[in-house]
């Protein structure tokens, strides 16, 4: 499977915010709650594009 | 209302300001006499000048138009409660605007002297020995302004009537400082000067429930709290040789983390990565996007303000 791996550059007050959040159990480690962020955070950009896509459309 | 014990009356004539002692649990009624009155207010910590109400942290918070059922808060460090507005019957107020001053009566309109809030609010608190340059940006009460699509702030006429009235209760001991607004060639209060009425009540049990809890935080220091706790009394301003910087989370460290995705997770990424700003930048463009995430999950206030939800 190919991948592409992101180099993040991070900041120890980032690391701290990331890790306070992986404690409250939100995803298993740092790595985990990236791919957490790119799947929520997607799915809710083509919700929104969605949502615009059906005000769009005439009301019947 | 009902059951308020009256502390204390006073009308504030056109003109002029009043220093008043609101202590902790009492509550400052600032009502219109005729109707059409702007009344700029301010608010001193009473046992600590410094500790002041800020507009900007209260903007922050609650928006530029705060009214019934919102705080005015202190400035950092403090950022603490020190009123809650208990009822606003007319619900349009200013954090916009500055006080005006006699600079803008001189530079735009020729007068040599004229009413402006802030000489009136220097020459009311000044009963407490504060100076000219103690006195902070006001909240605007009963003004009603806005911002233009060019980002300027502008005012306009109000509609206030006799018997409107903003009620503000201490949620510690103050200095509150009340004036009519002195500005009768502007729109702010309907090209004319009109009194406001002021009355201190205690507040009853039923007053004090409707506070909701704020939060008590760490980071609401105080002078024990400081490296320098001593006010200065001089005016020069000098270096103090003994000086080292102490600056928090210094040195900023940065780490790399590398994060191998998947070519869905890549698919997905590039869908929504904001080249607009990152260009090629990959790590830059995932980085906003973990923590524009975040806020959006976590993050209960408006990015950049305080959460005021008490845990």
């Amino acid at each position: 499977m190919t991948e592409t791996v992101i180099r993040l550059q991070l900041n120890q007050q980032q690391l701290e915010l990331m890790d306070r959040t992986i404690a409250r159990g939100v995803a298993p480690d740092r790595i985990a709650l990236v791919r957490l962020a790119i799947s929520e955070y997607a799915a809710a950009r083509m919700a929104e594009t969605s949502a615009k896509r059906n005000d769009l459309e005439p009301v019947r | 209302m009902s059951g308020r014990h009256v502390l204390f009356e006073h009308v504030l004539e056109p003109g002029t300001g009043k220093a008043i002692e609101l202590l902790k649990g009492q509550i400052l009624r600032i009502e219109q006499i005729e109707g059409g009155q702007c009344a700029d207010f301010n608010c001193f910590n009473l046992h600590d000048y410094k500790e002041f109400m800020h507009c900007g942290r209260t903007r922050t918070v609650h928006g530029f138009h705060p009214t019934k059922g919102t705080f005015m808060w202190s400035a950092p460090p403090r950022e603490r409660a020190m009123l809650y507005i208990l009822e606003d019957t007319v619900g349009r107020n200013d954090v916009l605007f500055p006080r005006c001053s006699a600079y803008v009566y001189e530079a735009s309109y020729g007068f040599a002297v004229h009413t402006n809030c802030h000489d009136i609010q220097a020459e009311a608190q000044r009963e407490y020995g504060l100076t000219p340059d103690d006195v902070h940006d006001s909240f605007n009460l009963f003004m009603c302004t806005g911002v233009d699509e060019d980002g300027h702030a502008y005012m306009t006429r109000q509609t206030t009537k006799a018997g409107d009235h903003v009620d503000l209760l201490a949620l510690m001991d103050v200095l509150a400082v009340p004036n009519v607004c002195g500005a009768d060639v502007m729109r702010t209060s309907n090209f004319s000067l009109k009194p406001l009425k002021l009355t201190v009540f205690a507040a009853t049990t039923a007053d004090l429930a409707q506070v909701p809890k704020t939060p008590l935080l760490s980071s609401q220091r105080t002078p024990k709290d400081f490296r320098n706790p001593t006010i200065k009394a001089d005016r020069p301003l000098r270096r103090d040789p003994a000086y080292t910087p102490e600056f928090p989370n210094t040195p900023i460290r940065v780490t790399e983390l590398p994060v191998a995705l998947s070519a869905d997770e890549m698919a997905m990424f590039r869908s929504v990565k904001r080249t607009d700003i990152y260009g090629e930048d990959d790590a830059a463009a995932l980085r906003d996007l973990l923590f524009s995430w975040w806020e959006e999950r976590f993050l209960h206030a408006h990015a950049g303000a305080p959460s005021i939800e008490s845990k």
